[in-house]
């Protein structure tokens, strides 16, 4: 303890009093994370075993939609509180964000998408196929579709399908699906790709080298293998359900983060605090827990942003081939729906994709300059050589 | 007196962030002879650095840029100088050497080739002479054994001080007639330190180059350096030869670098107070604001200019209490601060 | 550095090892839609369930013991016999060899065209950085990687098809047949798909490689061969580029592999392109395992080549590798 007391300056980085509640105890924010997941599992378990109708009065929770509550609540406890108890780190990289004009811009897109997509089912109903309103142009416009002339009205403000299912609607339910594939599958890469990163990093740091190798090795296997051939393989093989295409998603691209983890870990591993923390007696998975993975934190959401949009597009490239779910409305299929419409009715291809593209570009803008916010290396640049 | 090698008279070089215009380099006037070094001496931040790139405008541009001053080199104003007239005189009339071996050389080629790319840039050297045999040349008179079976090795393959040697040699490759070493010595250690200090005086010797030795330690300065530099936050704080600067430091910012020596006064302490903010300096002299001397004249005005002191011609301190007015006296009550009070 | 080569020429038939008998797995584990198919329209045509049934089996060797089976597939697939296409009433490598010309006609052509554009685009950008030139270089980076190529094919379908009479918005596989494979009407029918292609493939290549740029032109050494008299010409070609070569070469068959399957899937599938890539996407809809296992296996072992390309090149670009280390 002496020693500790002597080298206290050293070892900055650890939080003592989170030390104090030991190994195995978690934090008051550790422990309404997890039972807010309790929470959920047995609103699942109950959902699916005794309850046939609908859950939340009108809302029948779907699959994936499970995943997705847990994917926000991850959100929440590892973005956003942690973001609101830290108002000077806050503040420091939206001054550094806010540098790219654009990628404010495209951040208040994504922060409508998000919000739209997540409350915008809920209130509105879902498409329905009338055949009284099939290739409406959007509102303003006339079209003469199969010889009767056809004028847009405010009821479907962005005309309507083939089926005459509104275009609004359709890219409203649209949004969901694109935020649920993003986050779903970005989060299930984080989480796998940073555990193994860790584990592997921290096995060479403590002489098991050979558990690093093997890791590291199937990361490098299970890169070569092209994802897109692969999820439709997996796709035709056993369906494709959109929970289904989005675990596979995140499950075959993890590879890139379990890299960049690891890399930043074995820096870490090194340096002193890690080997006082394992000297007082933290075992192995508090070690990549609470340091490991904290530590490279920026550069996890550095890659995890910029891989959103990818799954995005993915998605919807499955779902435009006709690898969708048929419960869903991605952005992909209605986009397919309108291929054969392409002549007479323009609007059905095109207006779900400007939506898909905006979005995609939106996520890589906001990408790119948070990584100038938040990267350490970039503040070379400039007042560099003095 | 004859026309100095290189004089340097009142240079300014900024720096454009985000954070606004870095002054680095704020009026800096030196000259440097043949076989004469001269040290430029200072913290980091100090515009050392900056002004030793600015002579040949190696550093980058943006952000950086010189905008005022004039470089004379050979007749020539360098600052005026087109890109391409610059890079005739880069490497073949002005040479450097950098800081941290480590990283100087390109990983991907050959140490004798990256020696040789600076011949053949300049077309150096007897027509005769296969550049292979130059370079070979080369690296046994910067010291490295069996010069001739390592010629061909990669930078990775060399220890840090053998790197330091083999950027000497490329420096030295087209006989320079001024040599700019920055901090050549920090990274390595100390016995290799000396070797490479020793063999910058024999190089200096043989080709009577001069030499601006950049570096914030004072020991090295007081082994190889002429006359010394002193600059502070972009300024030059006080210059004089390297006698004038051990043996009477009159700047008090001189004589609180001396304190940081060991041996001299036994503390190590730092100066009390952190560098100003470059964007915004401080009105009237740069160190005022940490100056246990510091009167209300010299927080005001500009940077005092260059008194001399001891009415020597050589030694000269930009410090209000040289001037016609004070005496100089009344600082040398602060000598006991390098007397050492604890 | 032989030896290195040697290991890691063995350990891509490791791998390509371990790629088979992970699909055989797969294979085995699916439920055979495929059977259900042809037996029904077998039985359709007349034929007893049961025969044909048994017929299929026997076609497709899933009479035999799973061992058996395991091996012979593996070897199969070793010896280029891939098996029998039950929607195309041909052997796969019959059906592979009819369809790469036509992926190949506009997949290589638009590869060498990214390739050099995208790079000279990115060291260019790279080299003026923060400029109006690398800010228009960064948004079309940007729009090529965003913009969905499916959906940019239909919007260029619609704008320039019907514009523009000698654009056709879809692919007419007699063409290249009756008139040739360079004749200016194939040429023509492959503008739009070759553009969707190169859109994605180019602003791929001049983001990273104007990043890796970036990165190597902030390093010490350039700025040692500056102060040596370097051109600017020199700095980004000899250090700058050469440098930047080794972090590109790493991953460059791998994502262009990438980008080009799902490019070429997507738009064979939108043009009727007959190419590999409507291949694919008919063997998956037609059900017809054989052929899908066998384009999946196409991709992965030139991904895994690509991958020993990369590797190679990389030992050969860059000294400082450690073989020791593999």
């Amino acid at each position: 303890m002496a020693a500790e007391d002597a080298d206290t300056a050293t070892f900055e980085d650890i939080d003592w009093d989170a030390q104090g509640i030991s190994t195995l105890g978690v934090s008051r924010a550790g422990l309404a994370e997890l039972l807010s997941y309790l929470g959920l599992i047995a609103a699942f378990v109950y959902d699916y075993t005794w309850n046939t109708g609908p859950l939340v009065f009108r809302w029948d929770v779907l699959s994936v939609e499970w995943l997705f509550i847990g994917t926000l609540i991850a959100i929440v406890f590892h973005a956003v509180i942690p973001l609101s108890q830290k108002p000077r780190l806050r503040a420091f990289y939206w001054q550094r964000f806010k540098k790219n004009q654009v990628a404010v811009v495209a951040l208040g897109w994504l922060a409508v998408m998000f919000v739209v997509g997540v409350l915008g089912p809920l209130l509105i109903d879902p498409p329905t196929t009338q055949f009284t309103n099939q290739s409406v142009p959007p509102v303003g416009m006339s079209t003469t579709v199969g010889g009767v002339v056809k004028t847009g009205t405010w009821q479907y403000p962005l005309g309507t399908s083939a089926k005459g299912q509104g275009i609004l609607t359709l890219v409203v339910y649209g949004m969901r699906v694109s935020m649920e594939v993003g986050l779903i599958a970005t989060i299930f890469s984080v989480i796998i790709g940073s555990a193994v990163g860790a584990v592997a990093a921290f096995a060479t740091s403590v002489g098991r080298g050979r558990i690093d190798e093997l890791l590291m090795r199937y990361v490098d296997v299970q890169s070569v293998f092209p994802d897109f051939m692969l999820l439709l393989l997996l796709t035709y093989l056993f369906g494709s359900e959109l929970w289904m295409i989005i675990l596979l998603f995140g499950f075959f691209s993890w590879e890139g983060i379990a890299r960049t983890v690891r890399g930043e870990a074995l820096q870490r591993a090194s340096e002193e605090y890690i080997t006082a923390a394992e000297a007082s007696g933290a075992n192995m998975l508090y070690i990549v827990r609470q340091h490991l993975i904290p530590n490279s934190a920026n550069s996890i959401i550095i890659s995890a942003t910029v891989g959103i949009p990818g799954f995005i597009l993915g998605e919807a490239s499955l779902a435009f081939l006709g690898f969708s779910d048929p419960t869903t409305y991605s952005w992909g299929r209605t986009i397919a729906t309108g291929q054969v419409n392409l002549a007479s009715a323009w609007w059905i291809a095109t207006i779900p994709g400007v939506f898909l593209f905006l979005t995609v570009l939106s996520f890589y803008y906001v990408g790119e300059s948070l990584r100038d916010a938040m990267d350490p290396r970039q503040e070379v640049d400039g007042g560099g050589g003095l | 007196m004859s026309e100095p090698l290189l004089s340097v008279s009142d240079l300014e070089t900024q720096f454009h962030t985000d954070a606004g215009t870095v002054f680095a380099v704020d009026g800096v006037s030196f000259d440097v002879d043949h076989g004469e070094t001269v040290a430029i001496v200072g913290e980091s931040g100090s515009g050392k650095t900056v002004t030793s790139e600015s002579i040949t405008s190696i550093l980058d541009t943006p952000p950086g840029e010189i905008v005022g001053g004039t470089i004379t080199f050979d007749g020539m104003d360098l600052t005026t100088l087109s890109e391409t007239a610059l890079q005739d005189v880069r490497g073949k009339r002005i040479s450097h050497i950098f800081q941290n071996p480590q990283n100087g050389l390109n990983p991907v080629y050959t140490v004798g080739r990256q020696i040789g790319e600076a011949i053949r840039i300049h077309d150096h050297g007897d027509p005769e002479v296969p550049v292979q045999r130059q370079v070979v040349d080369l690296l046994d008179k910067t010291g490295i054994p069996e010069a001739s079976a390592r010629v061909d090795d990669y930078p990775h393959e060399f220890s840090g001080g053998m790197k330091q040697r083999v950027l000497i040699a490329m420096a030295l490759a087209c006989d320079p007639d001024l040599l700019i070493a920055d901090e050549p010595t920090t990274a390595l250690d100390v016995t290799i330190q000396g070797q490479i200090l020793r063999l910058l005086e024999d190089l200096q010797a043989e080709h009577d180059m001069g030499i601006i030795f950049v570096t914030h330690d004072l020991g090295v300065v007081s082994e190889i350096a002429d006359r010394v530099v002193v600059m502070y936050a972009g300024k030059v704080m006080e210059t004089g030869t390297v006698e004038d600067i051990f043996r009477n430091p009159s700047h008090p910012y001189t004589r609180a670098l001396m304190d940081c020596l060991p041996g001299r006064g036994g503390s190590m302490d730092r100066i009390e107070g952190s560098l100003p903010d470059v964007t915004d300096p401080p009105a009237g002299c740069r160190f005022s604001p940490r100056c246990e001397h510091a009167t209300e004249a010299c927080r005001s005005g500009d940077q005092p200019p260059l008194w001399g002191v001891d009415n020597g011609d050589t030694h000269e301190a930009s410090c209000v209490y040289y001037d016609a007015e004070h005496d100089e006296g009344e600082l040398a009550g602060g000598e006991g601060a390098t007397g050492g009070h604890q | 550095m032989k030896w290195y080569i040697v290991k890691r020429v063995l350990w891509t038939f490791v791998v390509m090892w371990i790629a088979l008998t992970l699909t055989f797995g797969l294979l085995v584990a699916s439920p055979d839609t495929g059977q259900t198919k042809s037996v029904m329209s077998c039985s359709a045509s007349g034929g007893d369930a049961q025969q044909c049934r048994e017929q299929y089996r026997e076609r497709q060797n899933l009479d035999k013991p799973i061992t058996e089976r395991y091996v012979n597939y593996v070897t199969n697939m070793a010896t280029l016999n891939w098996g029998w296409s039950e929607s195309r009433s041909q052997s796969v490598m019959a059906a592979i060899s009819e369809a790469w010309p036509y992926t190949a006609q506009y997949a290589i052509p638009v590869l060498v065209v990214s390739t050099i554009l995208g790079y000279g685009l990115g060291l260019y950008s790279a080299y003026k950085p923060y400029t109006k030139a690398d800010y228009l270089g960064s948004f079309v980076g940007f729009f090529g990687i965003s913009i969905p190529n499916f959906w940019f094919a239909l919007v260029l379908i619609i704008l320039l098809g019907t514009h523009f009479e000698f654009i056709s918005t879809y692919y007419q596989s007699g063409i290249p047949i009756n008139q040739g494979w360079a004749s200016m009407a194939n040429i023509t029918q492959l503008l739009i798909p070759s553009f969707v292609l190169l859109t994605a493939s180019l602003a791929w290549q001049m983001r990273y490689s104007r990043a890796q740029a970036i990165e190597q032109m902030n390093q010490e050494f350039v700025k040692v061969a500056k102060a040596k008299g370097a051109s600017q010409w020199r700095l980004m070609i000899h250090h700058v580029f050469r440098m930047a070569a080794v972090p590109l070469t790493t991953s460059f068959v791998s994502s262009l592999l990438a980008i080009f399957w799902s490019g070429s899937v997507i738009i064979e599938q939108i043009f009727s392109i007959p190419g590999l890539g409507l291949m694919t996407f008919t063997a998956i809809t037609e059900q017809d395992t054989t052929l899908v296992l066998a384009t999946t296996m196409i991709t992965v072992f030139l991904a895994i080549i690509g991958n020993l390309i990369e590797d190679v090149s990389y030992t050969i670009l860059d000294p400082r590798i450690d073989y020791g280390d593999r």
